[in-house]
């Protein structure tokens, strides 16, 4: 049975149960390979499916799902919703969009065809590992692959939305393990492109052995407070820990602390923040959210103001405004709301005038998931990077932490560089910060 | 779950293509999600995974795919498309299954099949609001949560193997946020175990709500966390965790058969203070990082990982024993029939010792005492690992003096195990989540309080 025909039969008995719903379905086919040694040490394809129901009965919300498609998996899951719902809260501003649309969003571009061989990808892992292990003091590769993977997701509801949309991601990732003497460090990157042809495996290989060498003499500074310029991965990385501050959900739950700040100034009068979800040039590309919203740019930070939180239908409602087209929901998952792609306006500030004088530039930070604290703004996590003294870089620096508060550093920025860089998943593009004063602890 | 005649089909077909060794692992796995926001009931998440992962071995190269469909055909395509680029004449024939069971050391009786039992879930976690929001009118918000799963497998292997196990999970906490004008800070509490919703009687709702009140409170009048090099004494429970990220991930096979643990070559070592005595295992009864059986079909037991500070153990699965030449420990592990098992830790913790709290704080010149941890992450080819601090108290002259705010602790493993120089008496476990290249599955970590004489601590002041 097709999905749509299954799409059909689910909804119509969630209207003959007199409710509303809309129901998503999540498919994936992957390739994954990994090497050791010169071996291809792991081989793996999948395929999957996954059904999500969440249904709408007297404004209470169920939510069930079924990784099977069998008629009795699927009345079953149907069921499910609707007793689930008998026991939510009245949520008066949950409800189906009632926009009727059909929306595609599966271009050649986004899912351009597979031309690569399954040979191809296996000799690309291979010597992807083989370029590293080549390379002097490089002990081993202990995490490297090569992924291949395509996504599509339907979503149908009873308002008679049918949305589809389709994308290809390939990716190849790689760390050194790297000894000289008792010294040790390991690290690694990454690419990833839509056409696996676009990978570059020596760029990979090259950047990951530069960086895990020069962290072979890396040495804690002296504890204290420095100026501090996060790379773009990292930035990205800190700026993911803190995306809930700009929730329309979290502040519906009194949870935000910027829920009464909108029009606000909240941050440095530098600082331009917006969610890109149209920039065809990064993954979070998207044309509608989870609702079949129509996505645009969206400003957040204007000159250091909040221009808005970002919304779904409901908590679009609940703030008596329009839906921003930030609805997310997984099959197992209620409506949510996120960011698809933040991104950061370019500063004035040149490269050699953003590096001057006495600074630290982190390039690794550990502990994301533990050491952040998005209801306080409180952060602490294990860092590694460089050092920088008159403006050229010094030495390397691991065995660090770095500590501080995000909603107050934002009101701490010194300067913002004039080019904007992806981050090697191309999930945000941002320009460097240089961020005053933050409290590195060290020897 | 799955018809054996159709599992023998298919694993016969596999070594038909070649492999050494073939395996199906099959997973009904039902979920339910009850929480609740303050008073109120938050749309209630349940549903059903299912599907069969089968991994295939060629001279130690592992093919892995999986599928929602239980047809032979489908499985048998699978296999072949595997095992496209490895095709050989076959080298070894399958074994009869047998079908011996094994025994289920931890029983449950409110399971996820029988009853949701969604009203006295709800209940609980009200109870628990009215507790957590009666401790201070601070307190301005609270989420509660039970999540209860059932996963049934079932293991077929080409050496005759047959397994299958149950295991009914259940977690229950709270959070709560604390505010004083711009200021908010949080705290929570929760306690879970291999066992169905029969746990409510040993979770009291009351304190699940005041303990998280209490470290939301203590939190937000903290002082900014003094940082620098120090000594720390870490407190029993969830302090585990530095065990688990600065020396369990360096144990488990999976990293030591590529010789990317720094302890590789450490078996019979010391390689900590002699003090320190750490186990994993899976028999402790209903704890929440127990199994009957791993995820190769092999009995649960207790490992002791270091014996008076000597590296007297590795964590084993099938493929780190063929790599490395230890025995299985039953330690293969996997979220799902999605990941191909890997070795993993259970029930992690370093063993009880002689000494107590208050002489450890009593024995601090200028230190932290660590008294709640949240998570943390190891990289170990180099055994940097760091976790951080989620209530946390400045001690000086060997006296509490006030409550610090949210730091992150960091250092290697080795350098860290022979720092630990106390160890307590009141030893304690708590439920963790660990992600690793099997997924994410439930561990146990514990300890008793102890003290480590020297950590990097990385606080904001």
């Amino acid at each position: 049975m097709s999905y749509e025909s299954i799409a059909s039969n689910v909804l119509e008995q969630v209207k003959k149960a007199g409710a509303t719903g809309d129901l998503l379905i999540d498919t994936q086919q992957s390739l994954s390979l990994k090497c050791n040694q010169g071996k291809l040490d792991e081989h793996k394809v999948s395929s999957s499916q996954i059904f999500g129901l969440r249904v709408i009965d007297n404004q209470k919300v169920g939510i069930a799902y079924s990784e099977a498609d069998d008629a009795d998996s699927i009345d079953s899951m149907v069921q499910q919703a609707l007793q689930n719902a008998r026991y939510s809260k009245v949520d008066e501003h949950t409800a189906i969009v009632d926009d009727v649309a059909t929306l595609r969003s599966d271009e050649a571009w986004l899912c351009p065809e597979d031309t690569t061989s399954i040979d191809e990808k296996i000799e690309f892992a291979l010597q992807l590992e083989d370029a590293l292990l080549q390379k002097e003091y490089v002990k081993n590769c202990p995490y490297n692959g090569v992924t291949d993977q395509l996504s599509q997701q339907y979503v149908y509801s009873t308002s008679g939305l049918s949305a589809f949309q389709k994308s290809r991601g390939a990716v190849a990732y790689a760390y050194a393990l790297a000894e000289n003497g008792e010294k040790n460090a390991m690290c690694g990157t990454g690419q990833l492109y839509r056409d696996f042809a676009d990978l570059d495996k020596t760029a990979i290989a090259e950047e990951a052995y530069a960086e895990t060498v020069a962290m072979l003499d890396g040495e804690p500074i002296a504890s204290g407070h420095y100026d501090v310029i996060f790379d773009c991965e990292t930035q990205n990385d800190l700026f993911g820990v803190f995306t809930a501050i700009f929730s329309g959900k979290w502040a519906q739950d009194g949870l935000n602390p910027w829920r009464e700040k909108v029009g606000k100034l909240v941050a440095e009068s530098t600082l331009t923040l917006f969610d890109n979800p149209l920039n065809k040039n990064g993954f979070g590309y998207s044309i509608f959210d989870a609702e079949g919203v129509a996505t645009a740019s969206t400003p957040l930070l204007e000159n250091g103001v909040l221009k808005t939180l970002i919304h779904n239908s409901a908590t679009a409602n609940f703030y008596q405004q329009s839906s921003t087209g930030h609805a997310t929901r997984g099959a197992k998952s209620n409506l949510g709301v996120g960011i698809h792609q933040m991104e950061i306006a370019a500063g004035e500030t040149s490269s050699s005038d953003l590096y001057a004088g006495d600074l630290v530039v982190i390039t690794d930070l550990s502990g994301l998931h533990a050491g952040a604290n998005p209801i306080s703004g409180d952060f602490s996590f294990g860092a590694s990077g460089y050092l920088y003294r008159n403006g050229e870089k010094q030495q390397a620096i691991r065995g660090i932490t770095v500590a501080g508060n995000f909603y107050t550093m934002l009101d701490a920025i010194e300067t913002i560089g004039d080019t904007q860089y992806w981050n090697w998943q191309k999930g945000s593009l941002m320009p460097s910060i240089r961020f005053s004063q933050l409290t590195i602890s060290g020897s | 779950m799955l018809d054996s005649q159709v599992a023998q089909r298919v694993i016969d077909h596999a070594l038909s293509v070649g492999a050494d060794f073939a395996e199906l692992f099959v997973e009904k796995h039902h979920t339910a999600a009850v929480s609740t926001l303050s008073d109120e009931v938050e749309p209630i998440q349940s549903g059903i995974d299912f599907g069969i992962g089968l991994r295939m071995v060629f001279d130690g190269k592992v093919l892995y795919g999986y599928t929602n469909q239980s047809n032979a055909e489908e499985l048998m395509r699978i296999a072949s498309e595997l095992a496209a680029k490895d095709r050989r004449s076959p080298v070894v024939t399958a074994s009869a299954f047998d079908f011996t069971t094994g025994l289920t050391q931890h029983p449950s009786e409110i399971i996820l099949t029988k009853d949701f039992a969604i009203d006295s879930k709800i209940a609980f976690l009200m109870a628990a609001n009215k507790s957590a929001k009666a401790a201070s009118e601070k307190i301005s918000q609270t989420r509660g949560y039970c999540n209860q799963r059932e996963q049934h497998v079932e293991i077929f292997n080409s050496e005759g193997l047959f397994a299958q196990d149950t295991r009914h999970y259940i977690r229950a906490g709270m959070s709560a946020v604390a505010a004083d004008g711009s200021e908010q800070s949080s705290g929570s509490w929760n306690d879970g175990g291999l066992l169905g919703w029969e746990i409510q009687d040993s979770i009291d709702p009351a304190f699940t709500g005041e303990e998280a009140s209490r470290q939301a409170l203590t939190n937000l009048g903290a002082k900014a966390c003094p940082s620098g090099r120090m000594p720390v004494v870490i407190g029993n429970g969830f302090g585990g965790v530095i065990f688990h990220e600065a020396c369990g991930h360096l144990l488990e096979t999976t990293a030591v058969a590529k010789k990317s643990s720094v302890f590789h070559d450490q078996m019979g070592e010391m390689i900590a203070n002699p003090v320190v005595n750490a186990v994993d295992e899976g028999l402790s009864k209903n704890a929440w990082g127990s199994i009957n059986i791993d995820d190769e079909g092999m009995p649960t037991q207790h490992t002791q990982l270091i014996k008076d500070g000597r590296l007297n153990s590795f964590l084993v699965d099938r493929l780190g024993s063929e790599e490395t030449g230890f025995a299985r420990t039953g330690s293969g592990r996997r979220q799902s029939y999605k990941f191909a098992p890997a070795s993993r830790m259970r029930n992690t913790y370093i063993e009880a010792g002689t000494d107590n709290l208050d002489d450890m704080i009593a024995s601090i010149d200028k230190g932290i005492y660590a008294a709640s941890m949240g998570g943390g992450s190891v990289s170990p080819g180099t055994g940097e690992f760091n976790f951080a601090v989620t209530e946390g108290y400045y001690v000086e002259d060997g006296k509490i003096q006030y409550p610090v705010k949210s730091a992150t602790l960091i250092s290697t493993g080795p350098a860290v195990l022979k720092e630990i120089s106390m160890i307590g008496e009141d030893l304690k476990l708590a439920c963790g989540m660990c992600g690793s290249v099997s997924g994410s599955v439930p561990t146990t970590v514990g300890q008793p309080a102890l003290k480590v004489d020297d950590i990097l601590v990385g606080g904001n002041a």
